[in-house]
């Protein structure tokens, strides 16, 4: 028997399963394979969850400090280009167990109906792919009312935006001030804007206690307030039998001759020579927008020689981020935007197309909080300060407070991930190479959404404005369709070309949507692990 | 705000000092441990060579200016970038036009000198301080002299490697934090104040 670290500085056990053959083998423990691991277990599948990076335990692992933290992040070398080049790293890419949702800003909102028909709205737009999805807002509704339960998300009584809904889990949580600047701006100005629905408790629940705002939640929550999926879905795995095996880093999807793969050759630990072996029924690749189509692409084989479930040619296509550009402006009063969860108040007013503009799609405004090494990076990287005027502008830290967008990119093929066959990283993988290119209706969008929001800053009360162009999350790259030759894995995430692989997380995003992504991963990983438990039924 | 000047501000937080609360119930001890190794265990070189060093330690000097702190009070940055570069801590991502992390500060650094020798005809570590930052601000700019720039975008190193990394290590030291009134470390006790104008008893008290 194993031990895993538990939530509270403890050890909780947890079955071996390294030599058996397991039902899943799944890739990846965030949220989408947190959440499908987990349902999976419950079922009573035997799962293995691998994940590239440590097993957190929140009391030791995580501290209150921005550059103490930089372990929590995937940061291995990746080659990021073209027209505009996407930050990774810290931004947006996490390591280990939990994944993203180990640092994300636990923002948690549905995506609306409109957003599973992008091409039936809008048709064609030159050099974009709009697409609809296979499945419709109906088919996730249940398995969003699932998560958010299973998080207990904190939201407000009544929530402006999108399908009627049933009240959330826990009650919304006090606004912070960076929170009452975008809501003052925004009432100021007549744009409804509301308390953000987020994944951190507002009261106790079972063992773990409410939120204490102390804003390190980009860092990792030391209190186990945070829902991550670290603390809800990942000891929900192991209770049902999984088990959760740290440092492992999948090198290759293998196959047999009939073309069904039988299981993942992985390294372990610094081990960079000795190669594992994990036998398995069924595969589900769920490592993220970049990791997934890179172990897909290296796992070619003269049977697959464009990579594993790549007759489509879309693996690594359609690449897509979110436009995340920020506004911050100078308070006389005192911020203090260190303090409390960085996004607690949002507007959904302009996520939809706005009529009489020259762009489709929309976009979310949300409050942001960055801690002083990210907001002095934002302005050295922003505004090219350095020097004296440096240190005055940080003199101001307390006063800052920021507003920023998740913005939706349309789907481009050219925006991709490829192998750099030049580098490979210390397995001697191949290193994935993104490009990636604002289409002309982005940028269209971020024109109308900084605007925005330098007005309502200065509706309420800011001076001083400056602009960050930023983006945020990771998505597209293996886009779920009803057509095997325009897509790579059906509406149930399963592999067009192979029928015992799945594929769940952001990756299998047709369009990128205007909300952030997590809570719409772990419906669709929820939704999938019930699509194989009746398929598995029929099939007995 | 004051424009301009060549010096740094006068901190309005003059009386607060953030690690007077080092036993407090803001600092656990994993935090304690990592911020206890930024104050007292400052590495000694090992990547560099003296000459860089030298070199860095004067364009560190323009872009974080610290004639306000003598001797131990200055915020030691070029050891910490030592200690990445020894270690080849990368960040999870790459420019396509800028060479891997190493080779990118080494050749950054010889071609900052060459714009030096350049523009002014001697060492940049040699120049005195207006001309320095006309040197670093022609590199910002993207438009430096120096055969080496052929190899690494100016801008993009100035921006994306330079500044950032300098800036990335001065705001995690506990002076700076001091400086601009940041609360810091906060578990397990977190904050209650939190909205418009408010300040917990442990967050830097407002100016007089």
């Amino acid at each position: 028997m194993l031990t895993a670290p538990g939530i509270h500085g403890d050890r909780v056990p947890m079955r071996d399963l390294s030599r058996d053959e397991v039902d899943f083998c799944i890739v990846g423990a965030g949220a989408g394979g947190g959440v499908l691991g987990a349902k999976l277990a419950e079922a009573g599948f035997a799962v293995v969850i691998l994940d590239a990076g440590p097993h957190w335990d929140p009391t030791r692992d995580f501290v209150s400090d921005e550059s103490g933290s930089r372990h929590l992040f995937w940061t291995d070398e990746r080659i990021t280009g073209g027209a505009d080049p996407v930050e990774l790293g810290s931004n947006n890419s996490g390591r280990g167990v939990g994944g993203s949702t180990v640092h994300y800003s636990m923002i948690a909102m549905r995506a609306h109906p409109d957003d599973f028909r992008r091409r039936s709205l809008e048709g064609e737009i030159a050099g974009a792919e709009l697409r609809d999805w296979p499945i419709t807002f109906d088919d996730l509704e249940p398995y969003y009312d699932e998560v958010e339960d299973a998080l207990r998300i904190a939201g407000p009584t009544f929530y402006p935006w999108g399908r009627r809904r049933r009240r959330y889990p826990q009650r919304e949580h006090e606004l912070n001030a960076s929170a009452r600047v975008l809501v003052y701006g925004c009432s100021a100005l007549g744009i409804p804007a509301a308390p953000a629905p987020v994944a951190t408790l507002s009261a106790p629940w079972r063992d773990r206690p409410p939120c204490v705002y102390r804003g390190f939640c980009n860092y990792g929550c030391t209190t186990n307030a945070k829902s991550s999926v670290l603390v809800t879905f990942i000891p929900r795995a192991i209770a049902a039998g999984a088990e959760v095996r740290p440092e492992c880093m999948v090198a290759q999807v293998a196959h047999d001759t009939r073309g069904r793969v039988t299981g993942v050759v992985y390294f372990r630990g610094d081990d960079t020579t000795t190669r594992h072996f994990q036998r398995a029924r069924n595969v589900a690749v769920c490592g993220y927008a970049i990791e997934t189509p890179r172990l897909l692409l290296n796992s070619a084989t003269s049977m697959f020689p464009d990579g594993l479930a790549n007759s489509s040619g879309l693996v690594g296509r359609c690449f897509m981020v979110h436009a995340g550009h920020q506004v911050f402006a100078r308070f006389d009063e005192r911020i203090n935007q260190y303090k409390a969860p960085p996004g607690l108040a949002l507007t959904e007013h302009f996520n939809r197309t706005i009529p009489d503009t020259r762009f489709v799609c929309g976009y979310t405004i949300e409050a942001v909080g960055p801690h002083p090494v990210d907001f002095a990076s934002r302005a050295t990287t922003a505004r090219g300060l350095w020097g004296p005027e440096l240190r005055r502008l940080m003199i101001d830290y307390n006063h800052y407070a920021g507003i920023g967008i998740v913005g939706e990119v349309l789907s481009q093929r050219t925006n991709h991930v490829r192998l750099d066959v030049r580098e490979r990283d210390r397995f001697g993988l191949p290193l994935p190479h993104i490009d990636f290119s604002f289409h002309e209706n982005d940028r269209r969008l971020v024109h109308h959404a900084l605007a925005q929001m330098r007005s309502i800053m200065h509706a309420a009360g800011g001076t001083d404005l400056w602009n960050a162009d930023r983006t945020a999350h990771l998505l597209g790259t293996c886009r779920m369709g009803r057509d095997p030759g325009d897509s790579v894995v059906d509406g149930d995430c399963r592999a067009h070309d192979v029928p015992n692989l799945f594929i769940c997380d952001g990756s299998v995003f047709p369009s990128g949507t205007a909300v952030n992504p997590s809570l719409t991963i772990e419906a669709i990983a929820a939704r999938t692990a019930d699509q194989i438990k009746h398929a598995a039924r029929r099939e007995l | 705000m004051s424009e301009g000047g060549s010096n740094p501000p006068r901190s309005p937080y003059e009386d607060y000092d953030v690690l007077e609360k080092w036993h407090s119930p803001d600092w656990d001890e994993p935090t304690r441990e990592v911020v206890r190794r930024r104050l007292e265990a400052i590495p000694s070189l090992r990547f560099f060579t003296a000459d860089e060093a030298r070199l860095l330690d004067a364009i560190v000097e323009r872009i974080i200016p610290q004639p306000d702190r003598r001797g131990a009070e200055r915020v030691a940055i070029v050891p910490w970038i030592d200690e990445k570069l020894f270690h080849d801590w990368r960040d999870g991502y790459r420019y396509e036009d800028v060479p891997p992390l190493r080779e990118a500060w080494r050749l950054g650094l010889t071609a900052v000198d060459a714009t030096a020798r350049h523009q002014h005809g001697r060492a940049f570590a040699d120049l005195d301080a207006p001309s320095q930052d006309e040197v670093l601000r022609a590199i910002q700019r993207g438009d430096a002299p120096g055969e080496v720039w052929s190899h690494l975008p100016a801008d993009r190193f100035f921006r994306d490697v330079l500044c950032l990394t300098v800036v990335k290590v001065y705001y995690a030291h506990p002076s700076a934090w001091s400086e601009i009134g940041y609360s810091g470390p906060s578990s397990p006790r977190g904050h209650v104040r939190n909205w418009m104008g408010g300040v917990d008893p442990w967050d830097a008290p407002d100016p007089p």
